[in-house]
């Protein structure tokens, strides 16, 4: 089998190390991560729409950082899932896709793509920092579905190749 | 190793590969045990509780000891299913990584690090996962917790994050140098 450019291979290895170094964190420093994410609400009271009623800003509080955990948490999965899909589509791009402009154009979606993880540590600052419903559409409108849907496309590129192509000579 | 050699995959160590093939078995056995003996596991589960209630907090009052128990089981289950779902993630990521490794990374004695340190760490890693549900009908649930976390969790995990960033090191050098 044929590998995908180094850049593809790079990317894809820098996304599961993330996801491993996001899973330690999530397990090993909840505390901290939960006293930042509770500061960042309570610095950013009027996009969280505290209100000063002790119990009403204590669930607000604790929805925000739920689903900012819930970020990373998603991170930790997607990053650790998509990493090895993304080696092994880009390998079949190279092994099986006899067009030199299509594998181009496979290679730079697939590496755009592998990036989508970071989407959820976007969302996870966003909500934080934007506030709940506010963060979570700006996460994924400049992020998320941009790169999910580069993964996509690719993928649907490659299955219309593996489809039509003849595999590439050796 | 020449450019045109590492224009193709090179395939881990065979006993490399079947450590990371053994985890996935392992993984999938785990899957449909929890299944199948599912109710037995609980039972057992909960036997070893009652006869340790010391261990568990439990005062002898229905309400307050089922409550207890059920936390302890659910996080018992939890256990078992995180060891399904890692080693499944683990054994893979055992197997993409040590063959980026073994391509890619010129230094020989780089290599081997980053291919023993990933393959253990990977590979023991979700039994942490295991040895955490084994423990908490005996020692309850943080205590438990933190046997793990010590015995497995941090070298193995750790382990196989060093071992991950060294080879993102590594491909980003040859990146640059290029």
């Amino acid at each position: 089998m044929r590998r995908p450019p180094l850049v593809l291979v790079f990317v894809a290895v820098l996304m599961i190390a993330l996801g491993e170094t996001a899973g330690a964190v999530l397990s090993q420093l909840r505390p901290q991560t939960e006293r930042y994410a509770r500061a960042r609400v309570k610095a950013n009271a009027s996009v969280h729409g505290l209100v000063g009623a002790a119990d009403y800003d204590a669930e607000v509080t604790s929805r925000a950082v739920f689903t900012a955990e819930a970020g990373l948490s998603f991170m930790h999965t997607h990053a650790e899932g998509l990493g090895p899909v993304i080696l092994l589509a880009g390998t079949l791009a190279a092994t099986a896709v006899p067009w030199r402009r299509m594998r181009a154009i496979l290679y730079a979606l697939f590496t755009l793509g592998a990036l989508f993880p970071l989407g959820y540590l976007v969302y996870a600052v966003a909500v934080l920092e934007a506030g709940r419903d506010e963060g979570t559409a700006l996460a994924e409108q400049y992020v998320l579905t941009p790169l999910g849907s580069a993964v996509i496309l690719a993928l649907v590129g490659l299955v219309m190749a593996l489809g039509r192509g003849r595999p590439r000579a050796a | 190793m020449t450019e045109a050699r590492s224009e193709t995959w090179l395939a881990p160590s065979v006993p490399v590969l079947l450590i990371a093939v053994l985890i996935i078995a392992g993984a999938e056995v785990g899957g449909a045990s929890m299944v199948k003996f599912k109710l037995e596991l609980a039972r057992w589960a909960r036997g070893t509780m009652l006869a340790r209630p010391d261990t568990h907090g439990l005062v002898g009052v229905r309400d307050v000891d089922e409550q207890i128990l059920d936390e302890a089981l659910v996080k018992f289950d939890a256990g078992l299913r995180l060891f399904h779902m890692h080693a499944e993630g683990m054994g893979t990521i055992i197997i993409v990584s040590t063959m980026v490794a073994t391509t890619l990374v010129r230094a020989g004695a780089f290599r081997r690090a980053i291919v023993l340190l990933i393959t253990v760490g990977g590979a023991g890693y979700p039994l942490g996962y295991l040895l955490w549900s084994a423990l908490i009908p005996f020692y309850g649930i943080e205590r438990g917790k933190t046997l793990a976390e010590w015995m497995v969790w941090i070298p193995f995990g750790g382990a196989a994050i060093v071992a991950l960033w060294m080879l993102a090191g590594a491909l980003a050098l040859r990146l640059v140098r290029r």
